[in-house]
C-alpha cells in the first residue's frame, strides 16, 4: 500500500513540481520572501527560500500519499511519504540537472520559456552544480515527504485514541460550566465578539499601504456584490447571472449626478448614493417583474441577457449624450464627512468596510425573518411554498430588488472610489465573478462570501507576480478548491450536512426557519436533544 | 349543517386538454367527503382548482359563502383551505420543525403557533421525536404524516388531503386513516382524493365518483362501498 500510495502521489507532484517551475513559481516565491525578509543578503536568500519551498511542497507531497494510509503502524504513513518525496525529487532533480546544465553551457533558455531565466535556474539549483543539484532536490524532497507523512500521522493517529478523548472530554466538562452555559446563551457574548471582529477589522488598514488597501477595497466591493446576490441565490433560490446590470445602475447613476459630464448636475455624494441604491433597487424589481415568472435555467438566460442589453445601451450611440457613451464618465466625485474628502485609499476601505458591516447585519435579520422563511421555502419548491400561503412573486421580487439594491451600493462605490466608469467595468464577467463568489465560498453562508471574495479577488493580486501565468494559476486553484471543498469554502451549515454522504438520519442544529419560532419550543428542542443524549 | 365549500360545474384546462368538464360537489361542515376515480379521471385537478394552484375557466369555486374561483393560491389559505399535496412534497432539506413551521406560514399569532404545533406533536407524537431531523430522512410514513401536520399548521376550516396512502404499506394506510378519521371528529371538514376506495369510503360521509373529468356517482360512503359498479370499477370485483 505504502508503495503505491507513495509512486501515486509522487508522480502527481513530481509533474505539478515540473509545471509550477516552468511557469516561474519558486522563483516569483523567492522574489516575494526576499521583499519581506530584508536582512539576508540575496545569494543567502535565494537558497534558503528556494529550499523552504522545495520542503513545504515535499511536505505536501508526503502528507497527501499518508492520507490513505492505516493509522497504525507509523511506518506506513511514513514511508509512502519518503516515497512520494523520493519520486518528486528525482522528477525535479533530473530537470534541474537538465536546466542547471543548458544554463551553464550559456544557453539562454528564455527563448522558448520567459519565466526560466538564468537566475531562475541559479536560485532553483541552490547555487550547486547540476549533479549536486539534483541530488540535493532529491534529499530535500525525500525529507519533506517523510516529515509530511509524519504529521499525517500524528494528525491522526493517536488524537483519534485517548488524547481526542481527552479534549472532547474537557470540551464536554467545560460546556457544562454554569459560566460558560450562560455565556454562551446570553445575547451579550454575542455582542462581545461582534465588537472584537469590528475592532481587529477597523484595525488592520492601519498596517495597510496604498496598493494593498485598494486591493482590500476591490474585495470588500465585492464582498458587498456577493451578499446581495446571496440572497438572490442563496436564499430565494434565483439563478441570476445579470447582476451587471445593477451595478451599472449605481455607478452611473453616482456617476451622471456628481461628474461636471455629460450632464453636469455636480450632486452631492451622498445624495448620489442614496439615488444609487434606491434606483439600483427599483431597477431589479421593474424587470424582475416580466423576469420573475420564468424558472429556472430560463431565468438565467433571460438576466443574462439583461445585463449584456444595459451594457450595450451604455456604450451606444442612442444615449451617448447622457452616458458619456464608449468614453464613460469622468471625475465622478468621493464622498466627504463633515467637509473632510475621504481621498486616499486607506480612509476609502474605510467606508467600504462600514458598509460591509450594515449589510451582513442587513442580511443576518433578513435571514432570520418571516421573509427569510418564506424565500427558503420558495427556494425549495415553489409550487409548495404557494400553498402555504406565501405569496411567491413578491417575495421573489423582494429578494431580486435586494440583491439589484446591494449590487447597486457596490456600483457607487465602485464608481467614485475610480472616479471614473465606463462600459467596460460592466462586463459579463462581473456577474460571473459575483457568481462565482458566492459558489465558491458556499451559499448562503455570510463568512463564505468573505471568504469566497479573498479567493476572486485578493489571490489574483496575490499572484500578481505571476504576470500572464496568473489567470492560469488561478484557474488551477479554483479548480483544486471545488474539488477539495464542493459545498464552498465555507459552507453554511445546512449545506455541510447536504454534501455529507451520510445515510443516518442527521440531527441539525436549528438555524434560520426556527429561530423566529416562539422561545417554549426551543426549550422543548432542548429537552429532546438532553433526552437523546441520555 | 352549513354548507363549507361548494364546487358549480367546473371546467379546468391544460393548455387544450379539457381536464375538469363541469364538477359540481360540495362539503359540509364536519364532514369528510372522498372522491374517488382512476387515473386521470380529474381528482387531483380537482383539489387543485379548489386551492388556486389552477383556475377554472368555468364555473364558480365558493368557499363560506365567498367566490374564492379566480383567488391566488396564497390567499386561498388565508381563507382556511389548506392541501396536503399530492407525493407529501414535504421541504426534504429543511428539519421536522422548519416544515411545521412554514405549514404556519398564515399565521402570526405565537401563542395560537404553539398550540397548534402542540396538537400536531399529540397526533404525531413521532414527529415530535424527530423534530430535529431534515425532512428527507424521514420513512414514508412519517413523511405523510408531516404532511398532514404541516397543513395542520395553518389550522385550516377544510383540509384537502390528495392521496394519503400513496406509496405506503398497509399497515401504516390504516394508521394514517386513524388519524385522519380522528382529526374529523375533532371538527376538521376534509375533502379526501383516494385511490385506495375502500379504506377512503370506510370513513366518509359522502363520496362521488369521477371518471373522465365528470361526477358519475355519488351517494354516502356507505352506499357508494356497496354499489356494483363501484365495487367492479374501484375495488377490484367482478
Amino acid at each position: 500500500m505504502a508503495i503505491r500510495n507513495g509512486t501515486r502521489a509522487g508522480l502527481i507532484f513530481g509533474f505539478i513540481m515540473v509545471f509550477l517551475i516552468l511557469i516561474g513559481v519558486p522563483e516569483t516565491i523567492n522574489v516575494i520572501l526576499q521583499e519581506a525578509t530584508t536582512n539576508i543578503d540575496v545569494e543567502t536568500g535565494q537558497v534558503i527560500n528556494t529550499a523552504a519551498f522545495l520542503f513545504v511542497m515535499g511536505v505536501v507531497a508526503g502528507f497527501a500519499a499518508a492520507r490513505k494510509e492505516e493509522p497504525d503502524p507509523l511506518s506506513g504513513a511514513v514511508l509512502s511519504g519518503l516515497i512520494a518525496g523520493l519520486i518528486t525529487g528525482a522528477t525535479t532533480g533530473l530537470m534541474i540537472i537538465i536546466l542547471r546544465s543548458l544554463a551553464l553551457s550559456e544557453i539562454d533558455l528564455r527563448e522558448y520559456l520567459d519565466k526560466l531565466s538564468p537566475t531562475a535556474i541559479e536560485s532553483l539549483a541552490l547555487r550547486l552544480s547540476p549533479i549536486l543539484a539534483g541530488g540535493a532536490h532529491v534529499l530535500i524532497f525525500a525529507l519533506s515527504g517523510a516529515t509530511g507523512g509524519l504529521l499525517n500521522w500524528i494528525g491522526r493517529g493517536p488524537w483519534r485514541g485517548p488524547v481526542g478523548q481527552m479534549i472532547s472530554n474537557t470540551r464536554d466538562r467545560l460546556a457544562r460550566l454554569p459560566i460558560v452555559a450562560q455565556a454562551q446563551n446570553s445575547p451579550i457574548t454575542r455582542y462581545v465578539v461582534w465588537a472584537a471582529v469590528i475592532a481587529v477589522v477597523m484595525i488592520v488598514p492601519q498596517f495597510l499601504n496604498d496598493y494593498w488597501s485598494f486591493v482590500l477595497g476591490t474585495v470588500g466591493i465585492y464582498v458587498i456584490m456577493g451578499l446581495g446576490l446571496n440572497i438572490v441565490v442563496g436564499m430565494a433560490g434565483l439563478l441570476d447571472l445579470g447582476n451587471v446590470a445593477f451595478f451599472a445602475v449605481g455607478a452611473y447613476t453616482v456617476g451622471l449626478l456628481t461628474a461636471p459630464e455629460p450632464v453636469g448636475v455636480l450632486w452631492d455624494f451622498w445624495t448620489a448614493l442614496i439615488f444609487g441604491i434606491v434606483l439600483a433597487g427599483l431597477a431589479g424589481v421593474i424587470l424582475g417583474v416580466p423576469v420573475l415568472r420564468l424558472r429556472g435555467d430560463y431565468l438565467a438566460i433571460v438576466t443574462l441577457g439583461l445585463g449584456e442589453i444595459i451594457r450595450i445601451l451604455i456604450r451606444s450611440d442612442l444615449l451617448k449624450d447622457f452616458t458619456g457613451g464608449p468614453r464613460g464618465v469622468r471625475d465622478i466625485s468621493g464622498p466627504s464627512l463633515f467637509g473632510l474628502e475621504i481621498g486616499s485609499e486607506r480612509t476609502f476601505l474605510y467606508f467600504i468596510l462600514v458598509g460591509i458591516f450594515l449589510l451582513i447585519f442587513v442580511t443576518i435579520r433578513l435571514k432570520n425573518s418571516r421573509v427569510g422563511r418564506a424565500w427558503i421555502a420558495m427556494r425549495e419548491d415553489e409550487t409548495v411554498a404557494q400553498a402555504m400561503g406565501i405569496n411567491t412573486l413578491n417575495y421573489k421580487l423582494l429578494a431580486f430588488g435586494m440583491g439589484a439594491a446591494f449590487a447597486g451600493l457596490g456600483g457607487v462605490l465602485f464608481a467614485s472610489r475610480n472616479q471614473f466608469t465606463g462600459p467596460e467595468d460592466h462586463t459579463l464577467l462581473v456577474s460571473i465573478n459575483v457568481l462565482a463568489v458566492v459558489i465558491v465560498g458556499g451559499m448562503n453562508s455570510i463568512p463564505g462570501v468573505i471568504l469566497g471574495a479573498f479567493a476572486l479577488k485578493g489571490l489574483p493580486e496575490i499572484l500578481r507576480q505571476l504576470d500572464e501565468y496568473r489567470v492560469l494559476v488561478f484557474g488551477g486553484l479554483l479548480v483544486v478548491m471545488m474539488i477539495l471543498r464542493p459545498e464552498g469554502l465555507w459552507p453554511s451549515q445546512r449545506t455541510r450536512l447536504q454534501f455529507s454522504d451520510e445515510d443516518e438520519p442527521v440531527p441539525i442544529e436549528l438555524s434560520s426557519a426556527t429561530s423566529a419560532a416562539p422561545t417554549p419550543i426551543k426549550a422543548d428542542v432542548e429537552e429532546q436533544k438532553q433526552a437523546a443524549t441520555r | 349543517m352549513r354548507q363549507v365549500l361548494s364546487v358549480d360545474s367546473i371546467h379546468t384546462f391544460y393548455g387544450n386538454i379539457h381536464a375538469l368538464q363541469g364538477i359540481s360537489l360540495e362539503v359540509n361542515e364536519g364532514e369528510i367527503v372522498t372522491l374517488i376515480g382512476g387515473n386521470g379521471a380529474g381528482k387531483s385537478t380537482t383539489l387543485n382548482t379548489i386551492c388556486g394552484v389552477v383556475h377554472a375557466r368555468e364555473g364558480q369555486v365558493v368557499f363560506e359563502g365567498e367566490d374564492i374561483t379566480t383567488l391566488p393560491s396564497h390567499d386561498i389559505v388565508l381563507k382556511g383551505i389548506t392541501q396536503s399535496p399530492e407525493g407529501r412534497r414535504i421541504f426534504a432539506r429543511l428539519s421536522v420543525l422548519e416544515n411545521l413551521t412554514l405549514g404556519a406560514y398564515t399565521r402570526r399569532d405565537r401563542a395560537e403557533f404553539k398550540r397548534n404545533l402542540e396538537l400536531v406533536f399529540e397526533l404525531f407524537p413521532r414527529l415530535k421525536e424527530r423534530q430535529t431531523q431534515f425532512g428527507g430522512t424521514l420513512s414514508g410514513g412519517e413523511q405523510q404524516m408531516l404532511a398532514i401536520g404541516r397543513a395542520m399548521m395553518a389550522q385550516p376550516r377544510l383540509l384537502l388531503l390528495d392521496e394519503p396512502s400513496m406509496g405506503l404499506a398497509p399497515i401504516l394506510v390504516q394508521e394514517i386513516f386513524t388519524i385522519i378519521d380522528r382529526l374529523n371528529r375533532e371538527g376538521t371538514t376534509i375533502l379526501l382524493v383516494e385511490q385506495n376506495a375502500q379504506i377512503a369510503l370506510s370513513i366518509s360521509d359522502r363520496g362521488y365518483v369521477l371518471q373522465a373529468g365528470q361526477i358519475v356517482l355519488t351517494g354516502s360512503g356507505q352506499e357508494l362501498l356497496t354499489n356494483p359498479m363501484v365495487r367492479e370499477a374501484y375495488l377490484g370485483e367482478l
